[in-house]
């Protein structure tokens, strides 16, 4: 218990000391103006919530060393002891391995798809009779919200950057990330975020319920609770963006000889096109919610129409980034169903270029198609067939790939376990998500189902069925990687058979009544729609059951699975060449990459070589000591 | 051979005396200016949002510019303009003498940059105190503050960078062969100092 040394008591200080300054400020502020009265409970929690996290990463030691640059002194050389775990206790600590981080990130996010679920869970017991049973409206509205944003800022979007943190520097070849102290940073940054969103349920006047796109002028409206959304959305945003950077330094700065951008994994290259996603889109949300907050804490008139402000500046800003950001939680789950379907086919990538040029044309796409989110918006009319059609053509890179999974799965030799199974779901579900895409980008269809059911069906095909599908596939493909340890097989396939059922069960119907114009976001619903939504709550309890499996699945076979060998699948990409988990600096040597990373059922082929003993003549070997310092 | 380690200040985590093996390079751009050019991306586009907010409010709700009432004083905000180009003349100066080894040269660099610096953001926020409309007067008022706002605080992050680096440049950390640690901060002064240039064009000028 040292309040010198960086951990969780110095936090807790920082974090006091940070709303001690929150009083101060505001009341110093106010006292020189004259306001009455001088202290201002919501401009203190305003500039706490800003101020906390600040205070937390700086007592947590997340700043110690750029503070040491800061102030002109010697920087200790990197030295290496906060590298890799011995025991749980040390993911509660700063560390900068990025295979610590990538633990951490995909356990966390896991969590939060918990937290996710079980509001997702309470929406549905609320919504299995019509009337009201167990919350009123607006504690129904902070539900959907909360479930929402927890689910797509604190699960989706990070739970990527924590797989691709852990596989993708040893994919490349690289001992790890390019900046592991920003990488550190960026982890702690989601934990502060995801608190902060729950936390809203304690405000005054309950959670931000104002849906995941708080539109204004709703939001500036909106109770106290809504800046809980407001200030944890840019610390998720800033996390976001720094790991996307931070990726895109790795991937073009850090690549093992031979690795040519031809020759890299398919997850690589759809983790630098997320990645560009990121660093350019991300910073329209946190500009929007800049406004927001300029809005609701200084009295600031963005979308005061009286004043000559304009109110779908919100909607165009904020989905310039959200519509990229559907890509954002999309393209590195192609990325790891490539990976997978290649190794469980036995067949290299049909179309390899293809799909690295694809993802591209979806990331330069991507920007063009915005404003489909506001057919009913009110906006200028001229604006509308355009995005129509750009958001037809947005279909055609996505096809591609489907199309080449496809051909790579023609006359494969297919190994039909849990990882396959999920890739497989995949494969159908986010094609039918991607078709009710296509009918929502049609204008008079998109008039007539405008915030049905029909949209809440379409988000989840491709988020649950397209995203979801994709993590699973992906936590069961390298939990033999990252944990040392094989999971059951027979418990993961209960697993997808009840998801996948549970799923379409949940989430089919809701095609129909959405059609029929059961509207979304409402608490209450007309006695006709009773029986389908009866049948929809049964079943999402179904799914929610089923992921209790996966976590069952997931705990025992950590602690107690059997040992993994360093190659299960007889992959060829490089952190397969590695033991299982890798060793703390990922490799003695960096290898030579000499062929490309999917030429399975070639005879004699090989993605990369480790040359041992020439190379170690010129490198330094790990743990040698300094050479002339 | 200390002052060696002293002059990263980005820590790659390939910089190191023993532990994991040497990364390979495989490319000619070395990494703390690659992340520096795409964090700049990013502040370009944050800047790009407050701009799409500008065109909004100016161009598609076609709002009186300035508000009505109000006056805009373009001529010290251009003296200002001048005060910041100078400031990014200075510190290319002040890299240039790094790589020279020209020590006094590199701290009359930064000293004036930082200066000058300084020196804009007191004129700038002198004139919030005098030009007579606040923020939630008009959404013209609003955007006016918002950008000349969010550049500030860009300037300010700047001049933090350039007193940091100033301790380093009087300690003697840089040389001819160890300068990225001045450059780097000098590419963001740059960007600061042309996004001025956008930002006052497209708020005073036009
Ligand atoms: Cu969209």
């Amino acid at each position: 218990m040292s309040l010198r040394a960086p951990g969780f008591p110095r936090a807790g200080l920082g974090i006091l000391l940070a709303v001690a300054l929150a009083y101060g400020l505001v009341i110093g502020v106010r006292a020189l103006y004259g306001w009455d009265p001088v202290l201002d409970g919501d401009a203190v929690l305003q500039v706490a919530l800003i101020a906390a996290p600040f205070g937390f990463f700086i007592g947590f030691g997340l700043f110690d060393y750029w503070f040491r640059w800061a102030s002109g002194a010697p920087t200790v050389p990197e030295e290496h002891s906060s590298h890799g775990a011995r025991s749980w206790k040390d993911y509660f600590r700063v560390n900068t391995d990025h295979k610590v981080i990538g633990i951490q990130y995909v356990v966390t996010s896991f969590f939060f798809l918990l937290v996710g679920g079980m509001f997702a869970m309470l929406v549905r017991a609320e919504l299995a009779q019509p009337g009201m049973q167990f919350v009123n409206p607006n504690a129904y509205n902070g539900l959907f919200s909360v479930h929402a944003s927890i689910l797509i800022f604190l699960f989706i979007i990070p739970v990527f950057a924590g797989f691709a943190n852990y596989v993708l520097p040893l994919m490349i070849g690289a001992p790890d990330m390019a900046f592991p102290r920003l990488n550190a940073l960026s982890y702690w940054m989601l934990p502060v975020a995801g608190i902060m969103m729950l936390a809203s349920f304690l405000a005054p006047g309950g959670s931000f319920s104002t849906g995941w796109t708080a539109y204004a002028p709703l939001s500036t409206e909106a109770p106290i609770g809504q800046v809980f959304f407001t200030i944890g959305v840019q610390f998720a945003g800033a996390s976001s963006i720094a790991t996307a950077l931070n990726f895109l330094v790795t991937i073009i700065t850090m690549r093992a000889p031979g690795m040519s951008f031809f020759r890299m994994p398919l997850l690589v290259w759809a983790n630098f096109s997320t990645s560009l996603l990121v660093v350019i889109a991300t910073p329209f949300i946190a500009a929007s919610q800049f406004f927001v907050l300029l809005e609701r804490a200084l009295g600031f008139n963005f979308f005061e129409v009286t004043r000559g402000g304009d109110v779908l500046m919100y909607q165009h800003v904020f989905w310039f980034y959200s519509h990229p950001a559907v890509y954002i939680m999309m393209l590195p789950g192609f990325g790891i169903i490539s990976e997978i379907l290649a190794v469980k086919s036995r067949k290299p990538i049909f179309g390899y270029r293809m799909m690295a040029f694809s993802l591209l044309a979806i990331v330069v796409l991507g920007f063009t198609v915005w404003a489909h989110h506001m057919f009913v918006s009110g906006m200028q009319e001229w604006i509308r067939v355009p995005m129509m059609i750009t958001t037809a053509v947005i279909a055609v890179p996505t096809g591609i790939k489907i199309f080449s999974w496809l051909a790579t799965l023609w006359k494969g030799v297919l190994h039909l376990d849990t990882p396959m199974l999920f890739a497989l779901g995949f494969v159908t579900m986010f094609t039918l998500g991607g078709i009710s895409g296509v009918m929502l980008a049609m204008i008079p269809f998109t008039i007539h189902v405008s915030d049905t059911y029909f949209i809440v069906a379409h988000i989840h095909y491709v988020l649950f069925g397209g995203s979801l599908f994709t993590i699973f596939a992906g936590a069961y493909y390298w939990f033999p990687k990252m944990t040392g340890r094989m999971y059951d097989e027979r418990l993961g396939k209960l697993h997808f058979w009840t998801t996948f059922v549970g799923f379409n069960l949940t989430f089919a119907p809701m095609h129909l009544i959405g059609i029929e114009g059961m509207p979304r976001r409402v608490a209450d619903y007309a006695q006709e729609f009773a029986g389908w939504n009866l049948f929809i709550s049964i079943a999402s309890f179904v799914v929610g059951l089923s992921t209790l499996v996966f976590v069952y699945n997931m705990v025992v076979s950590w602690r107690a699975g059997i040992r993994a060998p360093a190659n299960p699948w007889k992959a060829l990409t490089l952190e397969w060449q590695v033991s299982s988990p890798p060793p703390i600096f990922n490799f003695d040597t960096i290898p030579t990459v000499v062929g490309g990373p999917y030429e399975y059922g070639v005879p004699g082929a090989v993605h990369g070589v480790f040359k041992g003993a020439e190379v170690k003549t010129t490198a330094t070997p790990a743990g040698a000591a300094p050479v002339g310092d | 051979m200390e002052a060696g380690a002293l002059t990263l200040p980005h820590g790659g985590g390939h910089d190191e005396h023993h532990g994991p093996p040497p990364a390979n390079r495989s490319s000619r751009v070395d990494a703390p200016t690659l992340g520096m050019l795409l964090f700049i991306i990013s502040e370009i586009m944050v800047f790009g949002a407050f701009f799409t907010a500008y065109f909004f409010i100016r161009v598609v709700q076609g709002a009186e510019w300035p508000a009505e009432g109000t006056h805009l004083p373009q001529a010290i905000a251009g003296v200002n303009t001048a005060i910041l180009l100078s400031s990014s003349l200075t510190m290319h100066w002040t890299v240039m003498a790094a790589k020279a080894d020209n020590r006094a040269g590199m701290r009359a660099g930064i000293f004036t940059t930082a200066l000058l610096g300084f020196t804009f953001l007191f004129i700038q926020i002198n004139e919030y105190v005098h030009i007579g409309f606040s923020p939630s007067d008009s959404a013209q008022g609003s955007i006016f503050y918002g950008l000349t706002g969010l550049h500030g605080a860009h300037v300010f992050i700047g001049l933090m960078l350039l007193c940091f680096v100033a301790i380093r440049v009087f300690r003697g950390h840089f040389s001819s062969a160890h300068h990225r640690g001045l450059e780097i901060p000098g590419i963001y002064w740059h960007f600061v100092d042309i996004m001025w240039v956008v930002v006052f064009t497209t708020v005073y000028i036009l």
